[in-house]
């Protein structure tokens, strides 16, 4: 009989029992969104002390980012808020839309900018406090946003494609990326070529930009509820199945190249992952809240969380790629220190 | 790894009908009312709801195309998103109410609930529920396909503003919507005033259910549904409208032939077959089979055995449009074991 898998020694699990919307790292510390609109900002450096806890939304908290400001972060509510909470948990009201939802918030701090969506709008809040804000419109609801790595381009998700949008320019006209269908999740590989969406349907829809070229990664049993590049871009890692599905990137992309797994769970989905900044591993969060770590192809990984919860929502490293933070939909939150 | 924990389904009850026929009436009262339940309501029209209640949400009527292979297969992307955010309020509400427009279809939002896998984890599509104005139903079924449509969508029809109709004008009225859907319950109201227990909490689409909710399902001769001289009508008009089939066979199913048939049938005329339900005697099965549809989706499994005194006869009804009767009963005899 194998041994029944443990939590590893080198974590904790932390019991608020609310739903985690989502985690963020900011500098050294975590914010951590709550389903009951309380928001956490947990200190890696001191993982022990109580987090600093505070009521951002009135109803649930839908989405979190890091601020552009160090140690900040954005939430959006059901409330129809978008908060700005300080590294102390001093928090202030950016924007309110009454009876609406914000679902996606984003920033970059190296340009400074600050993006949330309401309904079909995208909305650029300027670097000042008080300053203009750009709405940017679409024919259909906003299902997910992303900021090119370099901070200057926003990808915009909904049906039927993909707008990109230059945050900085005043010219209001976006470049469409059509591809009939849902598009959900985004993500940008890290040298800014290639723009991946996660759809309604179990499949991916990709384009690289310097020729508009589609690509398309199918035959996942389940909808896909994660993506990840890694650190370098050599893999994007992908949910959608019961082990990791990881397309290789480099030498002419994903096209008509088998995929590299790993951390194959035997019955359970894939709902979160997070590439590692610094080291080539990908943490993995499990539908029965199970939080691995492993490698493209490797088949020997490293169990963090033995499962047992609701699935893992949320999973994020610490710019070091030190400590790990997972959270769960029956409100555990796990902390990794992976520092000696 | 080690189990999963079981995510507990929340109850989805559908509200369709006209504009002005009472639907916000009925939202009003499971709103303020005191059931014992709260209800997270999703509104297409945030100013008729008279409370200020944080768990009313507006929606955005967005109808999405899914590229499954099933060609009539459309979805409510706004009430995917809009599930999955009340979801992160886990335990504050015990149920979900959807009001539609007036027009709208109810197909798509039903399909929705069978289509999308965190949709399907979280919640259960409980009922659709249609508010008829008796007084102007009559005329609407016969110019409207959008009334056709919800009426025989429906589990549940309040026949609403009943007191400005006379009983005989009443009669006729059950009559015609019979003849578009033989399963739904009607209820008689006056300003929805019907104890919420009939119109909740219903388990239509739960199939251990259907058999409970039916009790005449089983027992109705299939010609008392019939739509008589609609049927024979060679006339075009009349085929375009719905209608309800209802066929039984006395000898045992093989289960194998009734797939392929059913599949086949929803396959190719799916997008016409607005609602599908049966209960099949299948051979050397001592459990009765219970199947249902939405247009091309599809279910069926063995729930409890059958009633000692029941005859064991298995029966299928059908609504939708361009129902070929003789055929759709030519293809379920063919099915006997």
């Amino acid at each position: 009989m194998p041994e029944e898998p443990q939590l590893n020694e080198r974590a904790r699990t932390l019991t608020f029992g609310e739903y985690v919307v989502g985690v963020a790292a900011n500098g050294r510390v975590f914010g951590v969104a709550f389903g009951d609109g309380t928001i956490r900002i947990i200190d890696s450096l001191t993982p022990d002390a109580e987090p600093v806890s505070t009521k951002a939304h009135n109803g649930a908290a839908l989405c979190i980012a890091a601020d552009i400001e160090a140690g900040a972060f954005l939430t959006g509510g059901d409330d129809g808020k978008l908060v700005h909470t300080s590294v102390l948990g001093e928090t202030s009201v950016l924007a309110e839309h009454k009876h609406r939802w914000i679902e996606h918030v984003t920033s970059h701090a190296g340009s400074a900018f600050r993006v949330y969506a309401v309904g079909k709008d995208a909305i650029v809040l300027s670097k000042k406090a008080g300053g203009q804000t750009r709405t940017f419109s679409h024919k259909s609801s906003v299902a997910g946003l992303a900021i090119n790595p370099k901070g200057r381009r926003l990808a915009v998700s909904h049906y039927d494609g993909v707008s990109l949008w230059w945050l900085a320019s005043k010219d209001s006209k976006p470049t469409l990326l059509e591809w009939k269908g849902s598009h959900l999740q985004l993500a940008w590989s890290p040298d800014g070529m290639h723009i991946i969406s996660a759809m309604q349907e179990n499949a991916l829809h990709g384009w690289r930009l310097s020729d508009a070229e589609h690509m398309r990664m199918s035959g996942y049993p389940a909808k896909i509820r994660a993506l990840a590049f890694t650190r370098k871009g050599q893999f994007l890692a992908t949910g959608g199945a019961e082990s990791v599905v990881c397309w290789p990137f480099t030498g002419g992309g994903p096209m008509g190249k088998t995929p590299a797994q790993f951390g194959h769970s035997g019955g359970t989905p894939v709902t979160a992952l997070a590439a590692n900044p610094k080291l080539d591993i990908i943490a993995a969060g499990f539908e029965n809240g199970a939080v691995v770590l492993g490698q493209p192809g490797e088949e020997r990984t490293v169990t963090m969380v033995p499962g047992g919860t609701g699935p893992v929502t949320a999973l994020c490293w610490n710019p070091e790629g030190e400590i790990l933070l997972a959270g769960t939909e029956t409100g555990e939150v796990h902390i990794a220190d992976f520092r000696s | 790894m080690t189990s999963t924990t079981q995510t507990p389904q929340v109850p989805v009850t559908v509200l369709t009908g006209y504009l002005g026929a009472g639907k916000t009436t009925l939202l009003n009262r499971v709103l303020q009312e005191n059931h014992g339940k709260k209800y997270a309501v999703i509104v297409n029209e945030f100013g008729e709801i008279g409370i200020d209640n944080d768990l009313v949400v507006g929606a955005d009527e967005e109808i999405f195309e899914m590229n499954n292979g099933c060609i009539c297969c459309t979805v409510r992307g706004d009430l995917i998103r809009i599930i999955g955010g009340l979801m992160k309020r886990s335990g504050q509400f015990d149920a979900i109410l959807v009001e539609t427009t007036g027009l709208a279809d109810p197909a798509p939002v039903a399909q929705t609930f069978f289509t999308d896998e965190d949709v399907r984890r979280r919640t259960r599509l409980d009922g659709v529920i249609a508010v008829v104005d008796a007084k102007h139903i009559g005329q609407t079924l016969e110019n409207e396909s959008e009334a056709q449509n919800q009426i025989a969508f429906a589990d549940v029809i309040l026949l609403n503003k009943a007191d400005l109709v006379d009983p005989e004008e009443l009669d006729r009225i059950e009559g015609r919507i019979r003849t578009l859907n033989p399963f739904a319950k009607i209820h008689r109201t006056n300003r929805c005033g019907i104890e919420l227990d009939k119109v909740l909490d219903r388990g239509a689409f739960d199939l251990e259910r259907i058999l409970g909710m039916d009790p005449d399902f089983l027992h109705t001769d299939e010609h008392d549904h019939d739509h008589g001289h609609h049927h024979h009508d060679p006339n075009p008009v009349h085929d375009s409208e719905i209608k309800s089939v209802s066929i039984g066979i006395d000898a045992p199913i093989d289960a194998a032939k009734f797939d392929s048939w059913i599949g086949d049938i929803l396959m190719t005329q799916g997008q016409d077959i607005l609602r599908t339900k049966g209960i099949l005697n299948m051979a050397g099965e001592d459990k009765r089979f219970v199947f249902q549809g939405v247009h091309m989706m599809s279910e069926g499994a063995f729930t409890g055995p059958w009633p000692d005194n029941d005859a064991r006869r298995s029966r299928l009804v059908f609504i939708g449009r361009h129902l070929d009767e003789a055929a759709l009963k030519q293809g379920f005899e063919a099915c006997a074991a």
